[in-house]
């Protein structure tokens, strides 16, 4: 039981922050049609933001804006500088946006060192709680809640403003969106920096959870998003919260029960969507 | 007299290397409604999204109450007044009624929502189904809403391509009866195959053949014109 | 009058005759060494452009292959006798593997666009190493193993010249590949894949043929690469290696199939150099990012590399009065 307990939030932790990377990959996807190879690299960003603000200011409050922060800036330069000069072309934004995950790994290497760095657990979310023969680990809970409050609060801005109304009509049908009299390029620009704000969140939480963070953690990290985006469906929100904890959850039974097996499980979850539900499991209606 | 919203000027455009519009030239009266006339891809269609930017013009310009707005993007122009019904309506499917009337309108204030009850009086059936999803709705329905839509975006032009595409009879009934009322409030430039339809709600007409006009005149001339209609819209 | 064609195969003469006698003219362990490894990673970039140059395809799985080679030729040397007919064997039957994981690979994930197709080959290609890493008794995981290469192969300058004819062969093979009606289809599907499908092609069958001959090549490659090292371990199925062909191809120029081998030239020589400064200027232990600087203003500046700008500034001199050439830059 205490074990069964620990896995599944254990797999509910991981899947957040898998969640809070393909959130962002999902959504940018969807209107903007570019999927972003880059992504991890802000996820790294992010973790490496946290790590170096918390150390600065002794508080995590802080230390996490300070990696929203980040992710803000890099979402806003990624946009301008890499994705607007190739958009519509696919073959170059892949290849551009892989070029990218590249320099931002490596520039983490030069700013913060190319080894590992310790990242710690503030105070007051360090240690467990124990429920009857149940050890639960507060931080954990925390990444759990973390990630329901951005899918509740991203789902309400999506479903009740005017500005998630047009991201959805612009999923469906950019053209039209415009035609209206929206610039969607502007809407491409929150989109963006939104997605990677969420990376650089994602990163930060991930940070205390491993305890040590490393430049190529983005890439390990993108590969479990592009999982998950493609298996809740291009373009999907709700999609990409599902199958992050699904993806979370099979990786942490398997990677008790069956350690080799456990990233394999995923990606054979992913060849078999591909192969058999190429649109995903929620794929958003166009 | 009435003033010129609308004139479109010797505009030449290419969609990938295929050269579409060659030399498309018509004017839109302030409270008429014009209607481009022509085979299937004589370039009626182009000639909308040309005048919104979605396909912009290399040569010839396009003027908005005198105002050029030929190298414009497509969401200035729309804001400058422009509505677009394409010829799929481009319904947002997940979006309800509602909000697919909320993406298009820029305002809230009274004159939108008053322009909203003018709609939604002249389709009623759109205030049945305000909130059920777009995608659900009817042939006849999409195009209601997305007429609806481009008009209370504040729209002084209309842009509407082929409103009876694909309905019933009766459908069509109603929708030419809707436009006829809308073109109390707005100017509207038609597309439309249906002659029928054309000739009874139409004031004056261009006719367009290989993606260059080849006549234009009062919708009346044309009724009569058998030798015209034979040559460039096969009927008569 | 000599035509531009002659001059270039005068030129290309020139060259191939340098590059033989070069080990007996500069008597250096390390040059020999470094030249070795650039003609290595030529093959590997070649075989790149086959997918992304002329296919339009663009893997970034192509590691895997490179590590089916590299692995294939350790293991059965080192399992086997050092002898040249087990390397021999062991580059057949790492191409013999390379080309059916190819197929097996592309029939599943071609079908897709091109978005989903690179990431799910960068997903199998993580797998790969997550697999080689775990079958330890195969492979020693990340340790890797030392092996005994042929008797053959110990003179560096022997091997050199083994690898560089190899690299004039696939070379010469490759171009007539991209030269046949099949190579021109693949183009077509390059170009425009919708109308190629709509002339009649299956584009899947071809686009699995060119992932076949990519991957049997940068299979060669990979057993070149385990050969000069004498050792292998997972990093040859990292996503390093298939960044190194990206960016030589790049660099080079997509589509020329000369240009990769600049490119690898390009790379491998600045490497060499930027990795010596090191030593005086830490900065310049991170040279990637220099790559990936230039890489990113290629794509989106010189999406031709230095061989297409090249050719087009060429062209653009000679044919003042000619029909200028409105081609698309190749690729992109």
């Amino acid at each position: 039981m205490e074990l069964l307990m620990n896995l599944t939030i254990n797999g509910l932790a991981t899947g957040m922050l898998i969640f809070l990377l393909a959130a962002g990959l999902t959504l940018i996807f969807g209107l903007m049609d570019v999927l972003n190879f880059a992504h991890g690299g802000l996820f790294a960003w992010g973790a490496y933001a946290s790590v170096w603000f918390y150390a600065l200011t002794d508080s995590f409050v802080l230390a996490i804006l300070g990696a929203i922060l980040t992710g803000v800036i890099l979402g806003f330069i990624t946009e301008k500088l890499i994705i607007t000069p190739v958009y519509g072309n696919h073959v170059q934004q892949i290849l551009i946006t892989l070029g990218f995950m590249l320099v931002l790994t490596e520039m983490l290497k030069v700013v913060f060192g190319p080894n590992q760095i310790a990242a710690r657990t503030p105070e007051l979310l360090s240690g467990s709680w124990e429920i009857g023969d149940v050890i639960i680990i507060k931080y954990r809970v925390f990444i759990i809640i973390m990630g329901f409050l951005v899918f509740g609060v991203f789902q309400y801005i999506l479903k009740k403003t005017k500005i998630g109304l047009i991201v959805r009509a612009g999923v469906m049908n950019k053209e039209m969106v415009q035609a209206l009299g929206i610039n969607i390029k502007n809407v491409f620009l929150y989109v963006f920096i939104a997605g990677a704000a969420l990376a650089a969140l994602g990163g930060a939480l991930m940070a205390p959870y491993s305890g040590v963070i490393y430049a190529e953690m983005g890439m390990e990290f993108a590969i479990l998003g592009f999982i998950v985006v493609v298996i809740g469906g291009m373009g999907s929100f709700p999609g990409s919260l599902l199958a992050a904890i699904i993806v979370g959850i099979t990786g942490s039974y398997m990677a008790y029960y069956v350690p080799s097996l456990s990233l394999a499980v995923n990606m054979m979850i992913m060849a078999i969507v591909l192969i058999f539900r190429p649109q995903g499991l929620f794929r958003a209606k166009g | 007299m009435m003033t010129t919203l609308l004139k479109v000027e010797g505009v030449h455009t290419f969609i990938n290397q295929y050269h579409i519009l060659q030399g498309i030239s018509f004017e839109a009266k302030e409270g008429e409604v014009s209607v481009l006339l022509g085979r299937n891809g004589a370039g009626k269609t182009t000639t909308l999204k040309t005048i919104l930017g979605l396909t912009p013009a290399s040569k010839g310009s396009v003027l908005f109450k005198g105002e050029d707005i030929t190298k414009k993007p497509t969401y200035g122009i729309a804001n400058k007044g422009i509505g677009y019904v394409p010829e799929d309506q481009g319904i947002f499917a997940s979006l309800t009624v509602e909000e697919n009337m909320k993406v298009a309108m820029r305002k809230d204030d009274e004159e939108t929502l008053a322009k909203q009850d003018y709609v939604l009086n002249l389709f009623p059936d759109l205030k049945k189904f305000w909130k059920k999803d777009g995608g659900h709705l009817s042939g006849g329905q999409k195009q209601m809403l997305a007429m609806a839509r481009a008009f209370v975006g504040n729209s002084q032009l209309l842009l509407i391509d082929e409103p009876s595409k694909g309905l019933a009879p009766i459908v069509i009934e109603k929708v030419m009866e809707a436009i006829v009322d809308m073109k109390k409030h707005t100017t509207i430039v038609l597309v439309e195959q249906n002659f029928m339809m054309a000739s009874r709600i139409g004031d004056t007409y261009t006719l367009i053949d290989d993606g260059e006009t080849v006549q234009a005149g009062q919708m009346q001339e044309l009724v009569h014109d058998e030798q015209l209609k034979r040559k460039y819209l096969g009927i008569g | 009058m000599i035509t531009k064609y002659q001059w270039n195969n005068i030129l290309l003469s020139i060259i191939v005759i340098t590059l033989f006698i070069f080990p007996f003219v500069i008597d250096s362990r390390s040059w020999t060494i470094l030249l070795t490894q650039i003609f290595i990673f030529s093959i590997l970039a070649m075989s790149y452009d086959i997918l992304l140059g002329f296919t339009g395809i663009v893997s970034f799985g192509h590691a895997m292959f490179f590590g089916i080679g590299a692995y294939t030729t350790a293991v059965m040397l080192d399992r086997l006798e050092p002898t040249i007919s087990v390397f021999m064997l062991s580059i057949a039957t790492g191409m013999i593997i390379a080309g059916l994981i190819s197929f097996l690979v592309g029939l599943m994930t071609l079908r897709l666009k091109s978005h989903f197709f690179a990431m799910l080959t960068l997903a199998l290609s993580g797998l790969f190493l997550v697999l080689a890493e775990k079958w330890r008794s195969l492979t020693s995981g990340n340790d890797g193993f030392t092996f005994r290469a042929p008797e053959f192969f110990k003179d560096r300058i022997m091997f050199y010249l083994v690898v560089l004819v190899c690299l004039i062969v696939v070379y010469i093979l490759l171009r007539r590949f991209v030269q046949s009606p099949l190579g021109h289809v693949l183009v077509a599907v390059r170009e425009n894949e919708q109308r190629t499908k709509s002339l009649g092609y299956n584009t899947l069958h071809y686009k699995v043929i060119a992932s076949i001959v990519a991957g049997v090549v940068a299979s060669l490659a990979g057993a070149f690469y385990a050969i000069s090292l004498r050792f292998v371990n997972t990093s040859v199925l990292t996503m390093d290696i298939t960044l190194d062909a990206l960016l030589m191809t790049i660099i080079g120029g997509v589509g020329t199939l000369i240009g990769p081998i600049i490119g690898a030239g390009v790379i491998e020589l600045s490497q060499h150099y930027l990795s010596g400064l090191a030593k005086d200027y830490p900065i310049f232990e991170r040279w990637i990012i220099f790559f990936g600087i230039i890489y990113i203003l290629a794509v989106i500046f010189f999406p031709s590399g230095i061989v297409g700008t090249f050719r087009k500034w060429f062209s653009k001199k000679n044919k003042t009065n000619g029909k200028e050439n409105k081609s698309r830059s190749a690729g992109l």
